[in-house]
């Protein structure tokens, strides 16, 4: 994986080089896989939980795992499927053990370029879609987050969820189906 | 060109077909308005869903620091939670040698006690179905193998409890740094 942002002439060291050194104790390499991977282990992580500081702590639960348990990784799987496997566990954890403590309506700060009442407007509008996402059952949740935030394949939703690739796709077809008729007006809207 | 393609659209918009079926969507798309309409529904829902974004991030360099504050002091033992642990059957393994070693210090005392009697009533009593010879060669090879087996035993029976106490102690760390967080 070449990093575009890199200076010209340097390569940067792909996942499983990162990997092997941290699997012999090297902390920095570790740190930058951590950083590698914050943003998308993050969005995963809230997108299950609904909640910010909730999320931001799975994250670096999953973290934490990932690094006692880099013994057992071998390069032969995907890093990322792994790592989100870990990221989900992390998180289904967390929010067993501690439910949200701000409600699924806390929502993002105001975008400057937008006047009060669009705020407001998009704020509901997210507001309801957040709300029959958070309806669907754990199982099609899931697969919906991964498929259509993370933008995982097929395949490697199933190999993080150890189900099979035609669950994959019953369950995201399900959980289209019932998010469609529940935001049926905003999708009448667009 | 008339058979709707509903059931491959979501593959479709996941860029999940292969090329020869993306092909044909494709083509019928061209077509049908209904399957374009359906098609549609799918990329909607998409976007609604994405207008969600997340509201915040910890500067990077931060959270790395978070996460380092909390891994434990030194990489953990390669021997992990699962793998390390010694399977159950291990268990079993010193058990059988001990009996394996008390039957043949059994079989020896038998052994020696028939040749005794051979010689002692000077007729070879058992002669007719096996030498005194034979029986002195078994006997001691009874004593080899019984000896070896009790060697095996007490090399395997160090190992296993090396490995259960390797196991116990990574057990404690990891329970310890669990109680904290
Ligand atoms: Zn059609």
């Amino acid at each position: 994986m070449m990093n575009l942002t890199s200076p010209p002439g340097t390569v940067e060291m792909d996942d499983h080089a990162l990997i092997a050194c941290a699997q012999q104790g090297d902390r920095q390499a570790f740190t930058e896989l951590v950083t590698r991977h914050q943003d998308s282990i993050v969005s995963l992580t809230y997108r299950m939980c609904g909640d910010f500081r909730l999320a931001e702590d799975a994250a670096q639960e999953a973290f934490v795992r990932v690094w006692q348990n880099l013994h057992s990784y071998k390069p032969q799987y995907a890093f990322r499927s792994w790592l989100y496997r870990i990221a989900t566990n992390a998180a289904l954890d967390s929010l067993r053990r501690d439910r949200p403590t701000t409600d699924l309506d806390s929502l993002s700060l105001a975008d400057p370029g937008k006047t009060p009442e669009q705020v407001a407007e998009e704020n509901l509008r997210i507001g309801h879609v957040r709300r029959a996402i958070a309806q669907l059952s754990e199982p099609l949740r899931m697969v919906l987050i991964l498929r259509e935030y993370q933008e995982l394949s097929y395949q490697e939703i199933a190999d993080v969820l150890y189900i099979p690739v035609g669950t994959v796709m019953s369950r995201l077809n399900s959980a289209r189906t019932l998010l469609r008729q529940e935001l049926l007006v905003l999708l009448e809207e667009a | 060109m008339n058979i709707h393609v509903s059931e491959l659209l979501a593959a479709y918009h996941d860029g999940e077909l292969p090329s020869n079926r993306q092909h044909q969507v494709e083509g019928h798309l061209q077509d049908c308005s209904t399957c374009r309409a359906e098609l549609e529904l799918y990329v909607e829902l998409s976007s609604l869903l994405k207008a969600d974004v997340v509201p915040y991030q910890t500067p990077p360099q931060r959270f790395a620091a978070q996460v380092q504050l909390r891994l434990p002091r030194t990489l953990p033992s390669r021997i992990s939670q699962k793998e390390g642990k010694p399977p159950r059957w291990a268990l079993g393994i010193p058990l059988v040698l001990i009996l394996v070693w008390a039957f043949l210090q059994a079989a020896i005392k038998v052994t020696s006690l028939i040749l005794t009697a051979d010689q002692f009533f000077g007729v070879a009593i058992f002669n007719s179905w096996i030498s005194t010879e034979g029986f002195l060669e078994t006997s001691a090879n009874l004593f080899l193998f019984n000896t070896l087996v009790l060697v095996g035993t007490t090399i395997f029976w160090s190992a296993w409890m090396a490995l259960w106490l390797a196991w116990q102690k990574n057990q404690n760390v990891l329970s310890i740094k669990g109680g904290v967080t």
